[in-house]
């Protein structure tokens, strides 16, 4: 594994994006900046705001409520899986609470949580654009279509011994 | 420049006015919670909405007045909009009015009576958030209260620049909340958000629940902290409501200052050390006259001061710059003439405080410096030596400030004052003074805005009026100097 990289090092990339926009428009970078520190260390550090507050000279406050906005933004470490439940009404109808029950006792996590040796994070979330394969489980990104209790919890115990 | 007719009545909206705007300027008050005359526009709350002919309704907050428009502000459709938008942003606030230190002063109470008056039409449990979250160490906010309006916001983006503030989470889960940086809490403006805050979510932890509003009334003053001379409204309690149980001190105290609004270009605003002001009036006073540290009645001390004052042959006073011009004046006619007259800085900047900004907080915390300076422009050290060149034998000292080591050796001090200080046994005598509450006057301010404050309380008996102290001095001169 390489080393966990830094923001300075993420630097050129948001010079690059800035370049994608007119001069006075900074306040538009802070979301493709935020999904770009999130993707590079999995979620977005405390220090990553003040520095990108700083980077962008816009105001801390910013990027503070943005980051509580978009419920795909995190400001803490998921497990290794990270499994999350789409919530909304398709899902919803199609069974999507049964399955976040039979997913929460599998794992022995409430949404939300990590397990204690960090392998699981278990999260509910909002529409994933998918609504005609409801429902819909994504693991670590990946879609898991017409999600069943028993195909979920089968993949889930092939990622337990993995 | 624009003419528009608002529900009939023809009026001429200056270029670049809103309808809300231009119908404010003509006294036609349209309903508004999230728009605020001082701030940019949010369009959010969607009360302000009015009707337009051949256009339907729209928010007057965010549309520009054009020239021959017909606005409706209480059509049949624009009530019925206004009482759905009342319904929305009631559905999760409580209706906690009971004990809401805004009670009384709430535009939210206010519109519904007068717009909406039904009860909820919905059977859904309110949403449950926060009830006491301390935003700061001087403001508390109840989220359960808070519509979401962002004026608060906005204030903390557009007047003070702290950027202290923000709206997070989304939807019936978003909660106004300060920066994880403390800007907020450095702001030393934050406490003008709790008067932007058109419901009781914002609330000053020094005043609450300390009275209903309703049992106050406010007295125009003048903020005497710096040389801006912000003009305030002092709130305390009314004669009627008078407490006769309790502790007297309730009746004479200060709850809350809040900024009064004379159009002055700086806007509505005042400082948290103008919000302080009770802090600052009810400081340990000086009620007892004296003569060398010796009780004496007041007229005993006047007239003590009097002889001096005859007696004595190089003198010099030191003035306060927290006087009134009235006093200031009175000194001036009364003995003037006597006295080699000296300015004298009352207050410094404390600790800890703000000195100096680009907004409105001046480096010299004494509110009539400019004033007595025009009236008294003699410069120098007071206490080496007169104009003359004979050290002073008596010294006259006004006001707060005064060093009684910095006395010539020999010289006899008169001290008027108004707050205790340990010095004062050590004057030959003493004379306690009345402070701003209680008195009329006019402060200068550095810009030369002269505004005047009135009496909240009655002055103490055992305490002088400096005003008419002067005259008592000049009159007790029974020998000619």
């Amino acid at each position: 594994m390489s080393a966990s990289p830094t923001f300075a090092s993420l630097v050129p990339e948001f010079d690059a994006l800035r370049r994608r926009f007119p001069p006075g428009f900074e306040s538009s970078l802070v979301l493709p900046c935020l999904r770009r520190l999130q993707e590079a260390w999995g979620h977005v550090e405390d220090s990553d705001i003040a520095a990108l507050a700083e980077y962008l000279a816009v105001p801390r406050v910013q990027i503070e409520e943005a980051l509580s906005f978009y419920g795909q933004l995190r400001r803490e470490p998921v497990g290794r899986w990270h499994v999350e439940v789409c919530r909304n009404v398709s899902c919803s109808l199609r069974g999507a609470e049964t399955l976040l029950e039979r997913l929460s006792s599998k794992l022995g996590l409430a949404p939300g949580d990590t397990s204690a040796d960090g392998r699981f994070t278990l999260s509910t979330c909002e529409c994933l654009g998918s609504c005609g394969t409801a429902p819909v489980v994504l693991v670590n990104g990946v879609y898991h279509e017409n999600a069943s209790a028993p195909e979920i919890e089968r993949m889930i115990e092939g990622l337990e011994r993995a | 420049m624009p003419r528009i007719v608002v529900d009939g009545r023809a009026i001429d909206a200056a270029g670049g006015q809103s309808v809300i705007e231009a119908a404010r300027a003509h006294g036609i008050d349209i309903p508004h919670f999230c728009w605020h005359p001082s701030l940019s526009v949010a369009g959010s709350c969607r009360v302000c909405v009015v009707e337009v002919e051949g256009r339907g309704l729209d928010i007057a907050c965010n549309l520009p007045a054009t020239e021959g428009m017909q606005v409706f502000t209480d059509s049949p459709a624009v009530r019925e909009r206004r009482r759905e938008m009342l319904e929305l942003t009631l559905l999760n606030h409580p209706v906690d009015c009971g004990i809401c230190d805004k009670a009384g002063e709430c535009t939210l109470q206010d519109y519904h009576y007068a717009h909406n008056g039904a009860a909820s039409a919905s059977g859904e449990r309110k949403v449950r958030a926060t009830k006491f979250h301390a935003l700061s160490d001087r403001i508390v906010l109840d989220n359960e209260r808070c519509i979401l309006c962002s004026r608060c916001v906005r204030f903390t983006h557009e007047v003070s620049k702290s950027h202290g503030l923000g709206i997070l989470h989304r939807g019936d889960g978003s909660l106004l909340r300060e920066t994880g940086d403390g800007a907020f809490a450095r702001d030393p403006y934050s406490d003008n958000v709790l008067d932007v805050c058109p419901v009781g979510a914002l609330l000053s932890r020094s005043s609450l629940y300390r009275a209903r509003v309703w049992y106050l009334q406010p007295t125009r003053s003048v903020c005497p902290g710096c040389a801006r001379g912000c003009p305030v409204d002092l709130w305390h309690r009314k004669p009627e409501w008078r407490l006769n149980a309790l502790d007297p001190a309730k009746n004479r105290a200060i709850v809350r200052v809040t900024p009064r609004d004379d159009g002055r270009p700086e806007g509505p605003w005042i400082c948290n050390k103008g919000r302080d002001l009770a802090a600052l009036f009810e400081r340990p006073r000086a009620m007892q006259a004296m003569l060398h540290g010796r009780a004496v009645p007041l007229d005993v001390a006047i007239d003590a001061a009097a002889d001096l004052i005859d007696s004595s042959k190089t003198r010099i006073a030191l003035v306060s710059s927290w006087a009134s011009n009235e006093e200031l004046a009175a000194f001036k006619d009364a003995l003037g003439e006597r006295f080699t007259t000296f300015v004298k800085e009352d207050h410094r900047p404390l600790p800890g405080e703000t000195i100096e900004d680009d907004f409105l907080i001046r480096a010299d915390k004494n509110p009539n410096a400019t004033a007595a300076a025009a009236l008294f422009p003699v410069r120098g050290k007071p206490m080496s030596a007169a104009p003359s060149g004979q050290p002073p034998d008596l010294v006259l000292a006004w006001g707060e400030g005064f060093d009684a080591r910095g006395l010539p050796d020999g010289a006899r001090a008169i001290v008027l004052d108004a707050y205790g200080h340990a010095d004062h046994a050590r004057a030959d005598v003493f004379i306690p003074l009345s402070i701003q509450t209680e008195r009329a006057g006019h402060y200068t301010n550095f810009q030369g805005v002269v505004r005047a404050f009135d009496a909240c309380f009655d002055k103490p008996a055992s305490v002088a009026d400096a005003q008419e102290l002067f005259a008592a001095l000049a009159v007790g001169a029974r020998v000619p100097a």
